[in-house]
């Protein structure tokens, strides 16, 4: 009863029909472009200028099935992918998955704290108050167990993000020469160039967002009757995170590819934007950032922390408090302190332990593909809601192909040697 | 020969089994215990009664009675004397304790909450092999990676103890039975030993499937309160996916205001076929309420209320309410009404409890009372129950006749609920 809850101002109540309807397709697809991811992308456009925009297709493709899966997964058992994979995996693989996903999730922390860093940096502000502030602010945000009001929030300030397509725009990209690197993609066969294409899979593929879109479907109570909504959320949720990460590509590869100009850092993009397109863009631009890192930086090891929580059988979620929880609030705590020390260490190298973490996750992504089609192609726990041909035809080439870069990324140094 | 022996489950699978000759038979794939657990005390069902071999490429249960498992200096060996091989059907009575325990999600009983089996102990006695206790600590995660002795080793040096969690077997109570055909009433039997809340705070945990089939396990007066106790989209879920006999059987024992508050979230279509299917009286209660618009004092009062002619007594009424047993929040506040329902007075039990037996409710009852129009907006409710102290605020249409009456439970519920909706 009393569902009319909100009835004070047109706006307020447009407001929520709208965050109502955020599904979480969206919302994973938003939560993608992280401080990680834009600095992935940056790096990519400025090193190979357009030759690496092909990668988003095949990623589209393996993320719009991947994610789909994870829906109906969630739809149909009821239970959070972890869940599924401890009890059907066994014990020893799920050790090994969360292990990874721990490791690699502390590294993308801190990659969004760097990102926090940086974005202050170019208003002016000192990493050593930021990164304590906004670390310290984070942590009280998910123990005082307000967080859920913050997400939505923070979904609304990432539309920033958008301001790539502008700068993009702005840098007068030569469409002819994308169009015929889209067309005609070459793949280097060299160590740089393959770490380049799987940390850029790793960074539009998470692996940990397939247990958060998991969860966000079950917790959004959906069922096969919103399907077709579902299918249409998903659609646009992986479609915001490619566009996004198409312009971003397109921005960096036309302005600073050309001068040979190398960046380090999602930073160094947002200040290359200056002479191009005034100080304002620049300030937006840190803005999106910023908001983007603050947003992953909550989410990510409060994600991990919980399914890690699920697989080993903790007491977790936001809604226990502390003494209940212990192992929870213990993992969340350790994962954002962690990550703002080693930001805070004068030379830390975060730029090898941002690449590194996205190709730890393009590792760890193939073995969680095959138990998440394992698990979806299993009768007993699917009924009829099994893959149809086409969908293991593509998970399993994704896996193939991701087997296959993985292998050469460890063989290559090898054979040049 | 020692008398006992004590091991665990993940010490045992992918174990090779020797024969008397001392040649590899096979590798142990799982055990098979004689009975679900079900919470009762019942020293058989604790019994391993066989073991899944994988002998070349085939896959068999064989009777443990020729096994024999033995501890000698911290290493597990199994032998076996003779293969016997079980029927169909004392496997599909048993329970295989790898495919549904080990991993898996149960109960504590004890505890009254879901944990995760890390391991399975299990120990020899002279009578048979049995399962003792489950393991639910790190101890058991570490053991399962074979990290344990060499980390606990390690820690004592600093004298740090890695606690055990155990539960014991009668406490357990198991979900996962997706592929045995078992009778689940009695295989949950214990769970109706816990406090409706505790079960749906269980219930909400689980997935989809096992949420379905526990519940459909409890009987009515249970799942009434139960289904009373959970949060709107596992009460919408629990009855989309069961059976409309079964779910109107449930609704019939629920207050009629419960009822129309969870079938508001529900399609028309399957709303219809529910009261349909519910016997007459209570559904033509929850058809009245459904109609009142959200935010009415109707749409939030209950209709089980009693109410008494002025002219009788405090003894006839006591002797009336002896005989009904109201629930209790029945009891926050009686009415007195005219021959045409038309609301009189109230009067509460403390009133009845202080007067002599044959006072007239007359002379006891508070006329003018505060009230409610079914039809009013009622954003202030709870300012107006704390301004007269009241337990419940009796609800009339316009023409004054007695529809219901708000309680202060669903008032605080109410208040909780927006609050908590403010707070995301």
């Amino acid at each position: 009863m009393f569902r009319t809850k909100f009835t004070k101002t047109n706006f307020y109540r447009n407001l929520v029909i709208f965050l109502a309807l955020l599904g979480p397709g969206i919302i994973t697809g938003s939560v993608d472009n992280d401080a990680g991811g834009i600095t992935t992308y940056s790096v990519a456009g400025a090193i190979y200028g357009y030759r690496m925009i092909w990668t988003l297709i095949p990623s589209l493709i393996v993320l719009l099935v991947v994610q789909e899966m994870n829906a109906r997964m969630g739809i149909v058992t009821g239970k959070g992918l972890s869940d599924l994979i401890r009890e059907n995996a066994g014990f020893k693989i799920t050790f090994f998955i969360f292990v990874g996903l721990f490791l690699s999730n502390i590294g993308n922390t801190t990659t969004e704290l760097a990102g926090v860093a940086g974005s202050m940096e170019i208003f002016g502000v000192s990493k050593y108050i930021s990164v304590p502030i906004v670390t310290f602010f984070v942590w009280i945000l998910v123990v005082k167990g307000t967080y859920m009001i913050a997400e939505r929030i923070f979904l609304i300030f990432s539309a920033s993000l958008l301001t790539y397509v502008v700068s993009a725009l702005m840098a007068k990209p030569q469409w002819r020469e994308i169009g015929s690197a889209i067309i005609r993609p070459g793949i280097e066969m060299n160590t740089q160039s393959i770490t380049m294409i799987i940390a850029l899979v790793g960074t539009t593929i998470a692996p940990w967002m397939q247990f958060y879109m998991q969860s966000s479907v079950i917790e959004k109570g959906l069922k096969m009757k919103d399907y077709k909504f579902t299918l249409i959320d998903i659609v646009v949720g992986c479609l915001v995170t490619v566009v996004v990460a198409f312009f971003i590509m397109v921005a960096c590869g036309a302005t600073l590819h050309p001068g040979g100009i190398m960046i380090n850092e999602a930073k160094d993009a947002a200040l290359s934007l200056k002479p191009l397109a005034g100080e304002l863009a620049s300030h937006v631009f840190a803005f999106g950032l910023f908001v983007a890192s603050v947003f992953s930086a909550t989410i990510l090891p409060l994600a991990t922390s919980y399914y890690i929580c699920e697989a080993f059988g903790f007491e977790s979620g936001i809604d226990k408090d502390w003494n209940e929880a212990r192992e929870f609030y213990g993992l969340y705590t350790f994962i954002l302190v962690i990550s703002a020390i080693i930001i805070l260490l004068p030379h830390a190298p975060l730029i090898a332990i941002s690449i590194w973490s996205q190709v730890l996750n393009g590792i760890l992504l193939p073995v969680v593909l095959v138990s998440m089609i394992l698990l979806i192609n299993n009768r007993k726990l699917m009924g009829d809601y099994t893959n149809k041909p086409f969908q293991n035809v593509i998970g399993w080439g994704a896996v193939g192909m991701l087997v296959i870069l993985s292998l050469a990324l460890i063989i290559l140094p090898v054979l040049s040697r | 020969m020692t008398s006992l022996t004590t091991f665990y489950l993940s010490g045992i699978i992918g174990k090779e089994v020797f024969g008397a000759d001392g040649d590899a038979i096979g590798v142990i794939k799982d055990l098979l215990i004689s009975a679900v657990p079900s919470g009762l005390n019942d020293p058989n069902q604790q019994l391993v009664i066989g073991m899944k071999l994988k002998i070349g490429k085939e896959l068999k249960h064989y009777s443990f009675k020729t096994f024999r498992v033995v501890k000698a200096r911290e290493m597990l060996s199994v032998t076996c004397t003779d293969l016997i091989e079980l029927s169909s059907d004392e496997v599909n009575n048993g329970l295989e304790l790898v495919e549904n325990i080990l991993d898996k999600q149960i109960v504590d009983l004890n505890g009254r909450k879901l944990v995760r089996v890390n391991d399975v102990r299990l120990a020899t006695l002279m009578t048979g092999t049995f399962v003792v206790a489950v393991d639910i600590g790190i101890e058991g995660l570490l053991r399962r990676i074979g990290v344990s002795i060499p980390i606990k080793k390690f820690l004592s040096l600093f004298r740090i103890n890695i606690p055990a969690k155990f539960i014991l077997w009668d406490d357990v109570q198991a979900f996962d039975f997706s592929n045995l055909n078992i009778r689940l009433s009695k295989s949950y039997a214990k769970l109706h030993t816990l406090h409706p809340s505790d079960l749906a705070d269980i219930l909400e945990d689980l997935g989809k499937k096992s949420r379905a089939s526990v519940f459909s396990a409890l009987d009515e007066e249970k799942a009434a309160d139960v289904l009373e106790e959970l949060e709107p989209q596992t009460q919408i879920h629990i009855i989309e996916s069961l059976p409309l006999d079964k779910v109107a059987d449930v609704l019939e024992k629920m207050p009629a205001d419960e009822v129309a508050d969870i079938l508001d979230e529900i399609e028309d279509e399957r709303v219809e076929l529910l009261l349909r299917e519910m016997d007459s009286e209570s559904s033509q209660e929850v058809r009245e309420l459904l109609e009142y618009p959200n935010n009415t004092a109707g749409s939030l009062m209950t209709t089980d209320v009693l109410s008494f002619k002025a002219g009788r007594t405090v003894d006839e009424v006591i002797n009336e309410l002896r005989i009904k047993k109201p629930e209790q929040s029945e009891l926050y506040s009686l009415f007195v009404t005219e021959e045409n329902d038309e609301l009189a007075g109230t009067f509460t039990l403390r009133d009845l409890v202080v007067s002599k037996p044959m006072t007239g409710i007359i002379e006891i009852m508070k006329s003018e009372p505060v009230f409610l129009y079914d039809d009013q907006k009622v954003d202030d409710i709870a300012e107006i129950i704390s301004k007269y102290n009241l337990l419940a605020i009796p609800v009339v249409d316009r023409e004054n006749l007695l529809q219901g009456m708000v309680v202060v439970d669903d008032v605080v519920e109410d208040l909780m609920n927006k609050r908590r909706t403010n707070k995301r």
